[in-house]
């Protein structure tokens, strides 16, 4: 206890120059992260800086980085020229329906390969993993003419349909599956519960962690989908917020950055919201993806 | 006894496939099936839009051998993987490990960095744009206060690429940070006092105590890295549309390019078959390299 105060009065007694030293062998970091991060914000910045400028501050050399005066009239102006209202409710629909379609097909399936045994299971398996290979990017253009010959171009089921089965979410879930202790499902069975009673009842609930996880990753990435959205749609009335920001650029042919920046700002908040609302959440489920 | 075995075990079969048969259907229609079909498209003169096919054997292949502008797509598409993964594997890495201490204001400075990865690649697409605009964009503007000489970026057919490459830096080096961050908590901190007492600089304990032991990791970063590196169509739909002079034609959009704007599936599909060949034969590459040299704490 005394040595501790006598510590504590030495560091105060030392002179100025070495609690510098010290103090700058702590925080050097920060002398290199603080510029790094600004750096990395910088375009983030800027879309919301332009939103609120004129048009005439953004061609002007000396205008400055700040609008002399914050002018929002960009947002009604965005709003009044395009659909947003349905667009976001297309996305919501599409990017809800996905989720939810890959949560009962991840669900069954990684339940079959994490308990039951059968024949061809390691050859299925391996034909499920195989599809994180295969994104769409790679195979679109079979798939567009599939739709077109299901009659499915220009409908919400186009942009829903090829997202249905995960084989990478099935790999999560089998995994999380495996780390239940099987006394669990013992004693459930022995109180007369069947397959899907220990299913819904035993394993859904513990492995909610995992769920969560896959669920944040899988709207990330349909919600702001842009390449699929944009070859199965060709009306206001199916199109998502991507694709209705992109028209907007087009249309604009970067004449009216204020404007686009409005609607630039208007697509990506409800995420980044949502982000800074369950951070923790977030990067758990996208840290934890890399993990096996 | 043995009996009601056999009939617990065919419950249990059919339960399985009955469980499988969902995701299956879709698979099978959506990933396997156009695969399939893509390789038969390959061998035949097919439009888009019209029902008639016609057999061409490998023609459409010897095509591609003769089409300059598909070896120049191949290069661009192997010159975007090669530059964007592994420099945004070392942003990752080195955010990383200056992060992985108990740093004050840890978690703001790991979301500054993760939040591209939240923005939609069409908006950070229109918005590097802008930032890249010759005349007005802001970078032209710091270079020029630097001292450095103004670009043409987008519009110059030597800077297009690499600044497509730049982007795609600032999108994504903060998810592969979040993977790695992961990893350098399970690495047992008195490796690292242990190295330091002995008198090992900082660079040699990354490179000889930090790489090491999160090498499984790495590599499993890598083949995301690879995975994500599709998603460049966005950046050049939005960004240049394959110009200027074909310096940002990549693979995905050279597919696009022939199967929606000359409508001709077949020869599109032939370069949808190279582009699985290709990445692939890539992801097989690095299993065989990096994958035998991983270094696996504990077991194996």
């Amino acid at each position: 206890m005394d040595n501790a105060v006598n510590m504590v009065s030495a560091t105060r007694a030392l002179p100025l120059s070495s609690r510098v030293a010290r103090w700058f062998s702590k925080s050097w970091k920060h002398f290199i992260l603080t510029p790094l991060v600004l750096l990395w914000l910088s375009p983030m910045i800027w879309i919301v800086l332009t939103s609120l400028k004129t048009k005439v501050e953004v061609f002007d050399p000396d205008a400055g980085i700040l609008p002399a005066v914050l002018n929002f009239g960009n947002y009604p102006a965005t709003l009044s020229v395009a659909p947003f209202g349905t667009y976001l409710l297309n996305s919501v629909l599409v990017t809800g329906s996905i989720l939810i379609a890959q949560l009962v097909t991840i669900t069954l399936a990684a339940y079959a390969f994490a308990r039951l045994e059968f024949p061809l299971k390691r050859l299925l398996f391996s034909l499920f993993l195989l599809q994180v290979m295969f994104p769409i990017y790679a195979i679109f253009l079979t798939n567009f003419v599939t739709l077109r010959e299901f009659g499915l171009i220009n409908t919400l089921p186009a942009m829903i349909v090829p997202f249905v089965a995960s084989g990478y979410g099935t790999f999560m879930l089998r995994q999380a599956f495996r780390q239940v202790p099987s006394e669990l499902s013992d004693a459930a069975r022995l109180d007369g519960c069947g397959h899907l009673g220990i299913l819904w009842h035993v394993y859904l609930p513990l492995v909610q962690p995992t769920l969560i996880a896959f669920g944040i990753i899988s709207v990330v990435t349909h919600w702001n989908d842009y390449m699929w959205p944009l070859l199965v749609t060709n009306s206001d009335s199916v199109r998502t917020l991507p694709i209705g920001l992109g028209l907007l650029a087009k249309s604009d042919s970067g004449a009216d950055w204020t404007r686009l920046m409005a609607g630039t700002t208007l697509v990506v908040s409800p995420l980044l919201l949502v982000f800074v609302i369950f951070q923790r959440r977030f990067i758990d489920s996208f840290m934890h993806t890399g993990v096996k | 006894m043995s009996h009601s075995f056999a009939q617990v075990w065919r419950k249990e079969v059919l339960l399985a496939y009955a469980l499988l048969l969902p995701s299956a259907v879709f698979l099978a229609v959506f990933t396997y099936w156009p695969i399939l079909r893509s390789f038969w498209f390959s061998l035949h003169d097919v439009m888009l839009g019209d029902s008639r096919i016609f057999w061409l054997g490998a023609e459409n292949y010897l095509r591609l051998l003769d089409d300059g502008l598909f070896w120049k797509v191949l290069g661009n598409t192997a010159f975007y993987t090669l530059t964007t993964i592994p420099l945004s594997i070392t942003v990752a890495l080195l955010l990383a490990v200056a992060l992985d201490s108990k740093l004050r204001g840890m978690s703001i400075y790991r979301s500054a960095f993760f939040y591209p990865v939240m923005i939609p690649s069409v908006a950070a697409g229109m918005v590097w744009v802008f930032l890249y605009a010759p005349g007005y964009g802001p970078i032209n503007s710091a270079l020029e206060f630097l001292g450095l000489p103004r670009l043409d970026w987008l519009y110059d057919s030597a800077w297009a690429l690499p600044a497509i490459v730049l982007m795609s830096i600032w999108k994504y080096s903060g998810y592969f940070m979040l993977i790695l961050l992961a990893a350098l908590k399970l690495v047992p901190s008195d490796l690292y006092e242990a190295a330091r007492l002995d008198g090992v600089g900082p660079v040699s304990r990354l490179l000889h105590i930090t790489v090491p032991l999160i090498s499984p990791t790495l590599y499993f970063v890598i083949v995301i890295g690879l995975l994500h590196s599709y998603q460049i169509f966005d950046y050049v739909y939005v960004m240049t549309q394959g110009g200027p002079a074909d310096s940002t034609n990549v693979l995905t959009f050279y597919i696009y390019q022939n199967g929606f704007q000359y409508q001709d599936i077949g020869y599109a599909s032939t370069i949808a078959n190279t582009l699985l060949v290709f990445v692939l034969g890539l992801i097989g590459l690095v299993a065989l390299t990096l994958g035998r040299r991983v270094h696996y704490m504990g077991e194996r």
